[in-house]
This record gives structure tokens, sequence and C-alpha cells, in this order.
């Protein structure tokens, strides 16, 4: 190549410079992109450190004058059901027209009702019930059983109430769980039923009150245990800690025990009509711990200090055990 | 010379290439569009991960089970560590759809998967009026909580190999059904140990099933190593006599077997309180030398007798009697009592307490903890009587 011909191709210097500084924003740029979608742990698509899903809170405004817990005797689901929430505010206090409301009942095993050891379709029709008069355009069932859901459903009679009700019944499918992150004693990262959080603005725990063979008592605050996915069963060696964490990890609307009937012993499955006593009682209220105090104290009649769970919760300001010292109302009707 | 001056010279490599044709700078646009093109790609692919996209179809390993042929041949598995992805029971493969694949999570904790139970002789009762609702469902030891969640640690204190259970629908009662459920034990004493330990004290005695009882709402009873639980939908007659039926059935078809159990068929059924029939497996009375003992309290005139008794052989029989004497005599006073038909006996206060304890043969037995020492007395003479049956 002749010098004459590497004259009439070369650049000159301005226009050294002006290749050389688009070349540098170009990389710069690359970098500041790079930066924007780098992560820090691990940069593989699909494979990266999740971060949970942290669940909002469903609880309603603390009020100072209408009371937070109600204790309701009776013979009858629904007028029981009705008087306690009454004794709330009504249930408009906390359900509103056009809510999602999601109900969490304990469907665990697959008993039939009277062994009491999951939630009794005659509560499920009741809380359903007045949900629906209060205006909820939709109402979500959501558990998932460690057994066959589809069974655990069906045999606790609460499909057919489901049916009946026009309730939306939602089972665990593969796809329904997301990842949880908690700070809290044992729960950090967990697997978490979620589908059902999507859609609910309003939350309602409604468990049965049982004995448990591992942690004393299955009632509002356990009933949470429901939504974890995975081989959650490992927990059971730390029971009283994760089971605190649930009264963290969930700020529901309103949480119901039915004590009408109590599985007094060979919780949590029972199996013999012997185990169940009728205590003809419904708690309702805000506070899951207050809720349980009163249930371990009156309904499965044991001693409070025993129940290391509620004390927990309690001691780190989760809720109070002291029940007789929160705004609470007793009727029978 | 001016022209290496001007590209570079002093050795170095002239620069030369100074006009880049247009085919290759479009060829690197499309190159840097398509660099950025995938990292977007990447990005939007990371936001919408599915991980139940990848999760592992477990059909899919099923022709890795079979050992491979000729030159890439491996050595065959031995069936205990057979590949258990061919025996996943519906429930279990139901919850693994539910929750274990969709927790990346759940396994991050560190624990291993416990093996699914391996499926046995599907549960079929042959009885006219009763349709099964599903399949028989399995369980193991390890894979009990999915079955029973938080009661599973008291069966697995007694040893439970399996559980095998069905659901029976009655034909006769629209909407009832028959829960059949036998855990497996690993010998009929600890079958017999957890049978005791839900004990009904209300329940009424079997005639067809000595460890046995029934309740409002089912049968509960003890046949060889196995647990057997009927458990009705309700207290409809139709739903009750299906449940009678289905418990004769079992008891019929599952084998008898009282090995280590004849301690428990020396406690006699007159007054005995149901629900305090227990085994204790050692130390005993606090006592090295009583193993495998059976224990029940009794109302006898008036009182409550705690009783126990023993089946060794009559050497070791003899030295446990002659122990527990000494043991008496230490800490309290000891009253030998004529011999009673064949056996012969002490009675002892010891701590405020009575006991009359009698060795004959290879049977030691007694009553303990009693309030009443004569009541006691009366009580162990008229059972070497054989009046207490």
């Amino acid at each position: 190549m002749s010098a004459s011909n590497l004259n009439e191709t070369a650049v000159n210097r301005r226009e050294f410079l002006v290749r050389l500084g688009i070349t540098g924003a170009l990389i710069a740029g690359s970098g500041l992109a790079a930066r924007k979608l780098w992560q820090p742990n691990h940069f593989v698509p699909g494979f990266e450190k999740e971060k949970g899903l942290q669940l909002k809170s469903y609880a309603p405004e603390i009020s100072k004058v209408m009371p937070s817990l109600a204790i309701v005797h009776g013979t009858e689901h629904e007028k029981i059901i009705r008087a306690a929430m009454g004794l709330l505010g009504g249930m408009e206090r906390f359900i509103q027209r056009g809510d999602v409301v999601m109900i969490k009942p304990n469907v665990a095993f697959d008993r039939p009702p009277a062994l009491a050891a999951t939630t009794h379709p005659d509560a499920l029709r009741a809380v359903a019930k007045l949900c629906f008069e209060a205006g909820a355009s939709k109402v979500i069932v959501a558990d998932n059983p460690i057994n066959s859901p589809t069974g655990c459903f069906f045999k606790s009679g609460l499909t057919a109430v489901a049916a009946e009700m026009n309730l939306d019944l939602m089972y665990p499918e593969t796809n329904s769980f997301a990842p949880l992150s908690l700070d809290g004693e044992i729960l950090k990262e967990w697997t978490f039923f979620n589908t059902p959080f999507k859609k609910a603005t309003k939350v309602i725990g409604l468990a049965p009150c049982k004995d448990h063979n591992l942690c004393h008592a299955s009632m509002t605050t356990k009933n949470w245990y429901g939504l974890l996915g995975g081989r959650r069963n490992q927990f059971h060696q730390h029971i009283h800690s994760i089971v605190s964490d649930f009264a963290l990890m969930m700020k529901p609307t309103l949480v119901i025990l039915d004590g009408m009937n109590v599985l007094m012993s060979n919780g949590p499955t029972g199996g013999r009509l012997s185990d169940v006593k009728p205590m003809n009682t419904i708690v309702a209220g805000t506070d899951m711990i207050s809720v349980d105090a009163y249930g371990y104290s009156h309904l499965l009649e044991r001693d409070i200090a025993e129940l290391t769970y509620l004390h927990k919760a309690n001691d780190r300001s989760l809720g109070n055990i002291n029940w007789k010292d929160t705004l609470y109302k007793e009727v029978t009707v | 010379m001016a022209s290496d001056k001007k590209y570079g010279g002093g050795g170095r490599k002239e620069f030369v290439r100074t006009r880049v044709p247009v085919v290759e700078r479009v060829a690197s646009a499309v190159i840097l569009l398509l660099v950025v093109a995938i990292g977007l790609a990447i990005y939007h692919k990371g936001k919408i991960f599915d991980p139940n996209l990848y999760s592992v179809r477990s059909d899919a390993l099923k022709s890795t089970a079979n050992a491979v042929e000729g030159k890439n041949g491996t050595v065959p598995s031995a069936p205990a560590a057979a590949p258990a992805v061919t025996e996943v029971p519906k429930a279990v493969a139901e919850k693994s759809a539910g929750g274990e694949e969709a927790s990346p999570e759940g396994g991050a904790e560190g624990s291993a998967t416990p093996k699914p139970a391996e499926k046995g002789q599907p549960l079929e009762i042959a009885l006219a009026g009763t349709k099964p609702m599903g399949d028989t469902e399995f369980y193991n030891s390890d894979t009990l909580y999915e079955k029973i969640d938080g009661r599973s640690p008291a069966y697995q204190s007694f040893n439970v190999q399996a559980l095998r259970c069905r659901s029976f629908a009655v034909n006769a009662a629209a909407g009832s059904f028959v829960d059949v459920y036998e855990y497996r034990f690993d010998n009929p004493v600890d079958a017999f140990g957890m049978f005791a330990l839900e004990r009904d004290p209300k329940g009424s005695p079997l005639d067809f099933a000595p460890d046995g009882y029934s309740g409002e709402m089912g049968y509960f009873y003890r046949q060889g190593a196995v647990y057997v639980q009927i458990i009705a939908s309700d207290v409809k007659p139709e739903t009750m006599a299906v449940a009678k039926s289905i418990a004769l059935n079992r008891a019929k078809e599952l084998p008898a077997d009282d090995s280590g159990l004849a301690g428990r068929r020396k406690l006699p059924a007159d007054g005995m309180l149901a629900d305090s029939v227990a085994y204790v497996p050692e130390n005993a009375q606090g006592q090295s030398s009583l193993k495998d003992v059976f224990q029940a309290k009794y109302k006898f005139d008036g009182a409550e007798i705690p009783f126990f008794v023993m089946v060794a052989s009559a050497d070791d029989a003899a030295k446990a009697w002659k122990s527990f004497q000494d043991f008496c005599g230490k800490f309290g006073t000891v009253e030998n009592l004529p011999d009673a038909s064949g056996a012969k006996i002490f009675r002892a206060q010891v701590f405020g307490k009575w006991k009359v304890v009698y060795q004959r043969a290879g049977e030691l037995g007694g009553a303990f903890d009693a309030d009443d020492g004569d009541k006691a007395r009366a009580f162990i003479e008229k059972y070497l009587r054989g009046e207490l049956k």
C-alpha cells in the first residue's frame, strides 16, 4: 500500500477522538447496564436466590372502644358465631363491600366432623354467610393438608359446604407456592401456599380447639402451619418456636376458635368420640394469642403456664397472653 | 520514511486498516444488538422464572432403574437400594406435587427426603354393602406424618413399621364411609403398647379380639403385630353395621400372634379399669429384675388395686421375687404369708403403701401401691384361686 493511499483513508485527530469517545461511552454504558442487571449471589437466571415474599397485614385498625375478644357460649354454630361477631362490632367492622375473604380452616386430616380434628362444616357455613352478608364479593377457602387435600376437604364436610355456599375452594397445586421470608425465631425462608393471598383482601382463621401430641394444643395460632409447604414436619423438633413465629408471619383480619366440640385427647388426629368433649363455646378476636390463651385454659382446661409457644409470642409482643387484660366481652346465647 | 513516522514507525507494525467495509459494520451492529437482546432475554427469563419448569419428572428416571447390559454394563442395585421412583403411593405423589416439588427452599434445610413406603397388598374387603372410595394408601415409619402428622411420633416411639389404610363407602347410607387403618408394628408387644396408650376408658370389650374395644364411632383392637382402627364417619346404624362387619373381617383375615404377651393374658378381666392396662418393658416397680411386665388397675371390694404380672422362667421368677422381697425389707416392713394355691407370697408396707407379691412357677405378680393391705391380700388370693376371670 502506497503512502498516498494511506493518506486518503487515514483518520485525523478529531475523528480519532470522536471514535475514542464513542467507544468509551459504549464501554461505560455496558458497565452500568451490567451493574444494573447484576445479582450478587448468583447470576444464573432462574436459579438466583429469590427474595421471598412478606405477607402484608390484614389486621383491622386497633380500636380503643371496640372489644378485641368475644367469648360466646351456646349450642348452635351460626347463632353463637353471629353473636360473637356482634360483640366485636359486627362483621362489617372487618369485612367491607367487595372484599375477597380468605378463610383458613384446619383441614389437616381426612376425619369426619364428629371427631373434632378439623374445622366443623357448620362453623365454615356460618362464617362464610356472615362474610357475604357484610358485602364480601368472594370467599376463598384454602388449606394445605399434609394428607391428600381432596380427601381431607371431602371427609371433613367442607367440600359440601363450599358447593352449597358457592365458596372458592382452593387446593394447593404445584404452582401454588412461593418462597416466604420472615425474621422469625426459626422461620426464615420457607415455601408458602401463596395463591390465595394474591386475591384475598381479608383473612380469617377458623380453627378447631384440640389437643396436640407435640405442642399440647392446636388452636388459631397453630392453624397457620397449614400454609407452609415442603417437608414442614422437620419443624416438629422446634414446634413451639415455629408456632410462635406464626404470630409474626400472619396478621389476620380475625381469628375464630371453634370450641363447640373440643378434642381433649389423642390429638391432633383423634379417632374416638370419647376424645371429644362438648364445650359449646366460640371465641373470636383480633389477637390470636389472647384467643388461644382462653382456649387453652378454659376449653382444653389446662394450665396456660405449660403452653410455651404462647409465652414466646407474648414475650415478643406478638399478642397478649393475659386475655383478661384485653377488652373482651362474654355472653351466653 | 515520512509515512513510517505518520503511521507508527520505530519498528512497530504499521496501522494500515483505516476503512471498515459496510458489511462488517452491519455485522458488528447485528452482533451488538444480539448481545443486548440476549442480555434482556436472560433478565426477563430470570424475572418470570417458574422453578417447577425444571422440576424432576420422576417418570423420566424410570428407565435408569434397569441395569445397563453389555459393554457399558453396571452392577445391579441391591433390592434395598432400588430406586424409589417406581413405587410412589398416590397420596404421597399428590403431596409431592403440591408441596415438595414446589418448594426449593424446603430442601435447603438439609433434611434428607424420606424414602416412600413400598406398596404392599391392597386392602381388599369383599363385603356386601361397601365400595372402596379410593386406592389403598401405604406409609412407612418415615412417611407416617403425611397421614397423621403430629401424631406420628407417638407411633414411632413404639416402632411402627407401616400403615396401610383405605376408605370404604357405605352403600346404604349416602355420604357415609368407614376408614380402615392397619398400623403394623415390629412385634405384638409394641402393637399392644400403642393400642393401650390410646385406649378409650369407656370402650366396650370385643368378643372377637381380647385386646380390643368398640367406641361410639368405631372399633379398635390389636391383632398380632397390627393395631387396627375402624373409624365410621357417623353413628348411623347402617354405617356402624358396616364398621362392625369390617372389624370382624379384619380380625379374621389378620394372623393372630400373641408372642411376648403371655403376661397380658394373665391379667384378669373382672373389675379391670380398661384404660389402665399398660406394658412396662423394664425396671417395673423400680426393680431391674422385673421386665416385660403387664399391669392394670382393678376395682375390688370398693378399693382400687393396681396389679402387675410377669411371665419368665421359674428360676428368673424366683430370683426376682426374692430380690423384690429384699428391697421391700430394706425400705419397709415385710411379712411372709402362708403359701396359697401353689404360690409363695409376701406382704410388705413400703412408704405407706401395701404390696402383696407372689411367685408361682414362672409367674411373678402382685398388688402394689394399695391403700388397704387386707384387700390387696384378698385380691391376690382370689386371683391365685382362679376366681378372677
